[in-house]
């Protein structure tokens, strides 16, 4: 097993060993350029991917913060007299800046996401090229770098050109390598996967996307200051031409965007395949025939290279593991009820005149509520009376209109939704919304990395083990969310929700949709948790469930608090059987 | 004195066209045929992006000038073989090619690519590697600042001076010369290059610019522009145009209601402008039209021929041999020139007889020792009449009977 996992960072240390020595092995310039064009493709679509493979923020603008990188150091060699090696950092940190200042604005509108984030990328690129060219930096004439001298790293300027190609390779490929591995990536997957989850399951989606931009354009316009020197000669309508991205979101995606490695897979294989079909007598069907079989690997390898790499090798080692390692279907019944404990008399919820308003549509109206440590409180009312608004406001999915609400005595109703979830809130969706790309185990050890307190991965990881065999889904830890049955996807919503360690935890509808079987299983297991000292509201319309499962029930009707008690009291009020089923029932 | 001066190039033009007669008129099997090894001389052409419907006008022109050469001795009796590469439009990947050519082909030769960009990446090549490269298409000399890299094209040292005063010559001569002038251009190096040397010439000579203009390349939209164009109302307009662009723009003026006096244009697509309405009376820089006298240069006719069938074959939108084809018939003239001259494919060899001698192409005698391994300035003036382009300036290369029109 060791060797195993040895032999990739065996190949990679053997990788860079020899490309390093490259130049020194008196090969033709011409493999130098071609290797520096290809460390320029792994490197240019590895960083696109940071943000857009990992994120999901699909960008067309990359060429905009690798023309800002080639500018920058074609400005500042041939005006400035600046040392070429001096610009790469330049270069990079002013296209990091370019990034992290578009991320500032548009990061913070939630619709500027999928394809709108896309046409506005683009439209940052044209507004780049029309400054560059119509001001001193260009002004039309182009940039000749000719008499820019080139450091002397190697013997000839193809082996200095590639050595600095080579390093910045490898460099993006270890910074993609660690934000892969790091709690960064692991947000980062969940923000593609879905955004508002991950910002409630305690992600800092903002700060996350902010990182992953900045990282994304340095690179690229690092990439450019060394891309500006092999070129020599720069125009506008070349550089901020859209095949750069277009060129770069194909490497991306035949090689698995999501993956640290798969650009630089896609990159390679796409290079080579286009130096495959230089001679001018083939030059067109060369081109089509690249075309069409870049087509016919994405679709029938819509993930991408690598990734389809790993699944078929997962397969095998299942296949070959034998019928003994096959997955079994998840146990019913999963916990032993532990002893209650009694419920106590300080508040962990206060909330305050709750308000809020979509527009002119009143969703809650003035709500107070304490809940009570260790209590289960039910919450029921009638569709559209302001339940799931309620468990939204708190979660800090919806901002507050107006009030206040204090969680542990602090008051949270104005925090980011992730920091909400650091505060011991966690929550479930009505509909079961897993993070789709990430298993089973992913899914739970992201609620523990981001919603619980600090620890060591490992410890981590043993938690999210614990509580999906809590929830019955022992076996089911390499599945991906869409293997999973409804039961078992809500079962994973709570595994999710418990593994942050919630000092109050929202339960919405945990129940709807499950076969009496399932019902009675999710019954239990609302009491276990309880039983760990949760305190849990829950929003539920099964009236069974809530009455045998509330120490306390409320009831919300038109955005407002309009009954509390216990349960039976409750659902006995005329009041309330009035507004569920009608006037004549209540009588 | 002046006799002996006139009498040498008569008895050289004589001499050569006994030469050429034999060479061409003789059985083919009197000619040696060329054999042996062959001369690989690699290259680079934009086959595929956006440069590559003008490339493929350079891959026909320089497959008429394999096969004539061929057709003679070769080089040095051995035939020739154009090992072409398709540089995709981008020149890190001409770089990379013509990187290709010399040291993994190891051609013996190379011939430049198209357009600026490439020039330039593959220039930087040729010097590392003491290639002489011969290019068609750079319009802005300064920027060949390698002594073995030579223009197939007669734009001269400094076409940003001499050209706005071939236009400016010719103009003066119309009998209501203009007093004022509008200059718009692209901003495309070459095209702006040009444009800010007509600014300069226009004023020196009295001409008052009322209206410079600078575009972005690729624009579609001229409406705007044509309205300012209008409102100055200058006697010429001068436009730094690329493709389609002044069509586009003789067209947004037309819907304002608006005809220029006087129009000049760049590097325009000229079939689309000669064949439009709104190019009646077009100016246009050119450097070779296939009509008298261009045609009587010794092998013209049949290269345009050749060209012409080719091109039709190719399905090109406009079959007819000019300046952009004969870029590239006249580069492998230089080179076969040469490499005869120098009786050898050694680089230094053939640069310094380039450098020492005058070549005889299709743009006429051309010489290679001035600023930037430039000759004399030869760019010409073409004007649309009856739908088709005529030379018109300077008058001497103007066909019988054929006369500028003025406004």
């Amino acid at each position: 097993m060791t060797n195993a996992n040895g032999l990739p960072k065996l190949a990679a240390v053997l990788g860079i060993a020899v490309f390093a020595i490259l130049p020194t092995a008196g090969l033709p310039a011409f493999y130098e350029s071609f290797f520096y064009l290809v460390f320029f493709w792994v490197s240019l679509s590895t960083s696109w991917a940071l943000l857009s493979g990992f994120a999901g923020y699909f960008s067309l603008g990359h060429a905009a913060f690798f023309g800002v990188g080639m500018y920058t150091t074609a400005t500042l060699t041939t005006k400035f007299e600046v040392p070429f090696l001096a610009t790469i950092p330049a270069a990079a940190a002013l296209a990091a800046l370019l990034g992290i200042g578009i991320g500032a604005v548009v990061f913070r509108v939630r619709r500027l996401r999928g394809e709108l984030f896309a046409l506005l990328t683009l439209a940052v690129t044209f507004v780049i090229a029309t400054i560059i060219l119509n001001t001193p930096i260009d002004g039309g004439a182009g940039v000749f770098m000719i008499s820019v001298p080139m450091p002397a790293i190697m013997s000839s300027q193809t082996g200095t050109i590639y050595v600095l190609g080579f390093a910045m390779c490898v460099l993006t490929l270890a910074i993609a390598w660690w934000v892969a591995h790091s709690r960064l990536g692991m947000g980062l997957f969940a923000i593609h996967d879905d955004e508002d989850v991950a910002e409630a399951k305690g992600v800092p989606t903002f700060r996350y996307k902010i990182v992953a931009f900045a990282l994304s354009a340095g690179i690229a316009g690092a990439v450019g200051g060394i891309h500006a020197m092999y070129v020599g000669f720069l125009t506008v309508g070349g550089t901020f031409e859209l095949t750069v991205p277009l060129y770069v979101v194909l490497m991306s995606v035949l090689g698995g965007s999501r993956h640290w490695f798969g650009p630089a897979v896609g990159a390679t294989v796409i290079t080579a395949l286009l130096y495959a079909f230089i001679s001018g007598g083939e030059a067109m069907i060369g081109r089509a025939l690249v075309g069409a079989i870049l087509i016919i690997a994405i679709l029938w390898l819509p993930d991408g290279v690598v990734p389809a790499v790993q699944k078929w090798l997962r397969r095998q080692r299942v296949a070959g593991a034998g019928a003994s390692a096959t997955a079994m279907p998840a146990e019913l019944v999963p916990v032993e009820l532990a002893p209650t404990k009694p419920v106590g008399q300080r508040n962990i919820l206060e909330a305050r005149t709750v308000t809020k308003r979509f527009g002119g549509l009143q969703a809650l109206d003035g709500v107070d509520l304490d809940v009570r440590e260790g209590e289960i409180l039910g919450l029921v009312g009638p569709n559209g009376s302001g339940k799931t608004t309620l468990i939204n406001v708190i979660s800090g999915h919806f901002p507050l209109t107006s009030g206040t609400i204090a969680v542990d005595g602090v008051q949270i109703g104005h925090l980011p939704a992730h920091e909400i979830a650091g505060r011991g809130v966690a929550r479930t969706y009505q509909i079961p919304r897993p993070f789709a790309n990430m298993t089973v185990l992913d899914n739970v050890t992201l609620a523990a990395t981001f919603g619980g307190p600090a620890r060591p991965a490992a410890e981590m990881r043993d938690e999210a083990v614990h509580w999906i065999g809590f929830t019955g889904l022992a076996g089911k830890e390499a599945a991906l969310p869409a293997e999973l049955n409804l039961h078992e996807r809500k079962f994973l919503e709570l595994a999710r929700a418990l593994a942050a360690r919630p000092k109050l935890l929202l339960l919405d509808e945990v129940l709807s949709g499950l076969n009496p079987a399932e019902i009675d299983n999710a019954i239990r297991l609302v009491r276990a948790i309880r039983a760990q000292g949760a305190t849990i509201v829950f929003v539920e319309h099964l009236m069974r469930a809530v009455v045998e499962l509330s120490d306390r029930v409320a009831v919300l009707n038109e955005g407002k608090l309009f009954a509390l008690g216990a349960p039976r009291d409750v659902m006995r009020d005329p009041r309330v059987i009035s507004i569920y089923l009608g006037k004549a029932y209540a009588a | 004195m002046i006799d002996r001066m006139s009498a040498w190039p008569r008895r050289r033009v004589l001499a050569g066209m006994v030469g050429a007669t034999a060479a061409l008129g003789a059985p083919a099997i009197l000619r040696a045929a060329p054999s042996g090894k062959p001369v690989r001389v690699g290259g680079t052409l934009s086959l595929t992006g956006f440069l590559a419907q003008t490339a493929v006008i350079h891959k026909i022109a320089a497959e008429i000038m394999v096969e004539e050469i061929n057709g003679r001795n070769g080089f040095l009796g051995r035939p020739v073989e154009y090992v072409l590469l398709d540089d995709q439009s981008k020149p890190e990947v001409a770089r990379s090619l013509y990187e290709k050519l010399i040291t993994v082909d190891k051609v013996d030769l190379i011939q430049g690519p198209y357009a600026t960009a490439p020039i330039l990446a593959a220039m930087g090549v040729a010097q590392r590697y003491g290639k002489v490269i011969i290019q068609s298409s750079m319009g802005i000399p300064k920027m060949q600042t390698y002594d073995m890299a030579f223009p197939a094209t007669p734009f001269g040292p400094e076409p940003q001076k001499t050209y706005p005063n071939v236009i400016l010559d010719a103009m003066a001569s119309l009998p209501t010369p203009p007093k004022t002038i509008v200059i718009l251009t692209s901003k495309f190096p070459s095209a702006q290059f040009m444009a800010q040397g007509m600014r300069e010439e226009s004023g020196k000579r009295g001409v008052n610019v009322v209206l410079y203009l600078e575009y972005e390349s690729g624009n579609r939209d001229f409406g705007a522009i044509a309205a300012r164009v209008k409102e100055a109302n200058a006697d010429f307009l001068w436009v730094g145009s690329l493709g389609l662009e002044s069509n586009q723009l003789l067209e947004a003026l037309r819907k304002l209601d608006y005809t220029p006096k006087n129009s000049f244009h760049l590097y325009p697509a000229p079939g689309p402008l000669a064949l439009s309405p709104d190019g009646k009376n077009a100016l246009c820089s050119t450097f070779l039209e296939p009509a008298e006298p261009f045609m009587s240069r010794p092998g013209v006719a049949r290269q345009a021929a050749a060209y012409k069938e080719r091109a039709t074959k190719a399905n090109l939108p406009y079959a007819i041999i000019d300046a952009q084809a004969a870029g590239m018939i006249s580069e492998w003239q230089i080179l076969e020139a040469g490499v005869n001259g120098a009786k050898s494919l050694e680089d230094k060899a053939i640069a310094a007889f380039l450098k020492k001698n005058t070549v005889d192409t299709i743009y006429g005698t051309l010489r290679f020792d001035g600023l930037y391994n430039h000759g004399n300035a030869e760019q010409l003036i073409k004007q649309v009449q009856g739908g088709e382009w005529k030379v018109v300036w300077p008058t001497k290369y103007a066909a019988p009977g054929v006369k500028l029109i003025g406004s």
